[in-house]
């Protein structure tokens, strides 16, 4: 578990192979950034796209944005190349697709090693993802979520996953609940991030703000998009309420109490703070930091 | 989002589909010598609606066009340019043409396409290598000494006595004469057997260079035209790029000061050609219509004849209208060619 | 290094780059279809050598239509299309990367 606990919303999708996307991809304010060389790249442009996206990720300021390239898959003729490029790009992420077992995660651990070595990168510096995308991947989804120490996350992608399920997607999204509560708890148990799929009804809006209230109920970290548009509104249904942050910043303020005591115990209301609680209100925090609900010293700010 | 997607016309929805489109920017020719020879159709979609089409026909680019209801025609446009470019790169092809109404000459030299005619009614252009340059570059040029030069642009499907008979003519009046064997696969003979028979059957003339037509020299009757609204105007855009191709291109690089052409008195096709040659040339290449010889019976050497003879098995009757080296190639491969006349090959036409 | 084959990459959509190479006889000879010639005209020029070079190519005619493609792009297609041209479009060259 390579878990840094940084904000994980969105999760932008580029098209390795699309010069003006790749380029603007840092404007729109994801947390993420996830290049895609797989689904989006037709086959006689892989090798095009993977120039390409080498050269964005060495020249391109994507700011405090985390940088993930989705690589083609184990069993195709690209996946060597791939990776090679993506560690000497010094990519932060390589979220692997169709992950169906811990295996899979295993070789591609063992092709990551290998790239960091060749090109002097630090050994266990590329952290990695998985995409599930199947029934077999969502049954053996902790296996998955707790493969290796640079896992990070792991993502729910429905279009193939609602095809192997002998069904697509509904508005309501029935199909995916058993999904995602699986992956969910796969990475709670592993200390990863859970990240949903993509909503790609642009023209629904109201369905958009649906789901996405939804998966943050569940838990989720975040969810992966297809138009910068939805960054704004992802964003909106991950902030926290004011009664959050000020709870949280009481819990802030006893850990600094604690500290400045030297006391291994945080209390607050006569009660003593436990790790959860903690790890919630930083987050809560980060969330309200991002969201520009609170200044700089922690000062809740309004909406 | 945009997608790229391919469309199957052999589906009719989808063909209906595109036809639809096309027909509201303004292309409304769908006839079957226009459609059979395309090979890919491209459509750019958004939310399911098709915006922007391509298509590839060999490696001639066709039916395009770009929706502009959103103000992004220009960005259509090129995507679907760009696209079937990559298509072609695929095949290993990276040299492609389009002809078009003569408003999109501009977009096109924009992404690169380099015209090579243009007339009111149309233009065509070139994009990629090997381009008109290179073909011209492997043609020998002219000794300082070679004043007359001339050209015959000649079909010979196959080489008859009547096109020996002109090749003589323009080799006896001029220093050098360039013959052009015109490629096209529509025919009874193939492009390198028509190629081959024009030249063992001029090479007793040392004056004489026999040479593809390659990709400039075509039947002009095959230059699309599908975006030609009145059908009267159709043969005279296709002859008078054709003449235009050769008077911009062929001939100031080779120095050819003469064009032959044989006379076609039953032909109002080939009259009209004749006669945009004439035009289009005028002041820079004397073209001269010669009359075509005649058998002691009077009839022409006619190839169309000869191919029919070929059909009947009337081997013996085409002696008389070919020289010995063609009647030694239909006889050493009669049945090959009766097989293609079978499998239904054409035999008339020119 | 000689061009085994003639070979495209890119794209002619707005902000990409779209570069053919063929084999030449003459040095690196550029031919740039670009809105932006007049003022980077050269940088892009200069940009495509540098490629051609780290490959040792010292014979090649390239056929250039940009879209205003950032100097990223520029290279990426480059390489792209030299890969191609010499037929190890699957084999990246790590060294030129």
């Amino acid at each position: 578990m390579a878990t840094d606990e940084r904000l994980r919303r969105t999760m932008m999708f580029v098209p390795g192979n699309n010069p003006a996307m790749v380029k603007d991809a840092g404007i729109y304010g994801a947390d993420s950034i996830m290049f895609d060389l797989e689904d989006a790249v037709s086959l006689a442009e892989k090798d095009a796209a993977r120039y390409l996206v080498y050269e964005a990720l060495r020249t391109v300021d994507y700011g405090e944005a985390e940088l993930v390239v989705r690589v083609n898959g184990l069993d195709t003729p690209f996946f060597e190349n791939d990776i090679k490029m993506m560690v000497k790009a010094n990519v932060d992420v390589i979220r692997l697709p169709k992950t169906e077992s811990a295996e899979m995660i295993n070789q591609l651990v063992a092709a990551v090693e290998q790239a960091e070595k060749e090109f002097g990168r630090e050994i266990g510096s590329t952290n990695v993802m998985a995409a599930i995308e199947s029934a077999m991947g969502v049954v053996n989804a902790y296996e998955i979520a707790s493969a290796s120490d640079r896992m990070i996350g792991i993502a729910l992608s429905a279009e193939d996953y609602t095809t192997d399920m002998k069904t697509h997607r509904y508005p309501d999204g029935q199909e995916l609940l058993y999904a995602r509560n699986v992956i969910l708890h796969a990475a709670r148990a592993a200390g990863i991030a859970a990240f949903d799929t993509v909503f790609t009804n642009m023209d629904d809006e109201a369905g958009f703000y649906r789901e996405t209230e939804l998966i943050h109920q569940l838990g989720f970290d975040g969810k992966s998009l297809v138009n910068p548009r939805q960054i704004e509104m992802v964003n909106k249904v991950y902030q926290p309420s004011e009664k959050e942050i000020l709870n949280a910043q009481n819990v802030i303020e006893a850990i600094e109490e604690a500290r400045q005591k030297g006391s291994g115990v945080i209390s607050m209301n006569g009660q003593m703070v436990d790790r959860p609680v903690v790890l919630r209100a930083q987050r809560v925090m980060r969330l309200a930091q991002a969201a520009n609900l609170v200044d700089e010293e922690g000062n809740y700010l309004g909406k | 989002m945009e997608e790229v997607r391919d469309l199957f016309l052999r589906i009719p929805r989808v063909k209906k589909e595109w036809q639809t489109f096309l027909t509201q920017m303004g292309i409304n020719d769908f006839g079957a010598n226009e459609i059979l020879a395309i090979s890919e159709v491209i459509g750019i979609f958004v939310d399911g609606k098709l915006i922007a089409t391509g298509s590839l026909a060999g490696n001639v680019l066709k039916y395009i066009a770009a929706s502009d209801e959103a103000g992004n025609s220009a960005s259509l446009f090129n995507r679907i340019v760009s696209e079937l470019i990559n298509r072609l790169r695929q095949r290993g092809v990276f040299h492609a043409f389009v002809f078009t109404k003569p408003q999109y000459v501009k977009s096109f030299e924009h992404v690169g396409f380099v015209t090579l005619a243009q007339s009111t009614n149309g233009a065509v252009l070139e994009v990629g290598k090997p381009a008109i340059q290179d073909f011209l570059a492997q043609i020998s040029k002219p000794k300082p000494s070679d004043k007359q030069i001339a050209a015959i642009v000649m079909n010979a499907n196959p080489f008859t006595l009547g096109h020996r008979y002109l090749v003589e003519k323009a080799a006896r009046e001029n220093d050098l004469v360039y013959v052009f064997v015109v490629s096209e696969n529509q025919a009874l003979f193939s492009s390198q057997e028509r190629l081959a028979l024009v030249r063992v059957g001029t090479h007793d003339l040392k004056n004489v260079v026999v040479l593809s037509g390659g990709d400039y020299m075509v039947s002009y009757a095959t230059f699309p035209a599908y975006f030609i609204k009145s059908p009267d105007q159709v043969i005279d855009y296709q002859t008078t790029l054709d003449a235009r191709i050769f008077g911009n291109w062929i001939g100031p690089n080779l120095g050819i000061t003469k064009r032959y052409l044989g006379s076609e008195p039953l032909s109002h096709t080939t009259n009209i050609y004749n006669q945009a040659l004439q035009r289009e040339l005028s002041g820079q290449i004397d073209v001269e219509i010669v009359d075509r010889k005649r058998q002691p019976d009077g009839n022409v050497y006619s190839a169309r004849m000869v191919r029919q003879m070929i059909a009947e098995q009337n081997l013996e009757a085409t002696k008389l209208l070919v020289p010995p080296s063609t009647y030694s190639f239909i006889k050493e491969h009669q049945t090959v060619l009766l097989e293609r006349i079978k499998k239904g090959q054409k035999i008339d036409g020119n | 290094m000689e061009i085994k084959q003639t070979a495209l990459a890119g794209t002619l959509e707005s902000s990409d780059l779209q570069v053919m190479i063929t084999n030449g006889n003459d040095g690196i000879q550029i031919e740039l279809e670009s809105d932006v010639k007049k003022q980077f005209g050269a940088q892009i020029k200069a940009t495509i050598t540098a490629v051609l070079q780290s490959y040792d190519i010292e014979q090649a005619n390239v056929r250039v239509v940009d879209k205003g493609a950032l100097d990223m792009v520029i290279k990426a297609r480059t390489i792209a299309a030299v890969q191609r041209a010499l037929d190890i479009a699957d084999q990246p060259t790590w060294e030129v990367l």
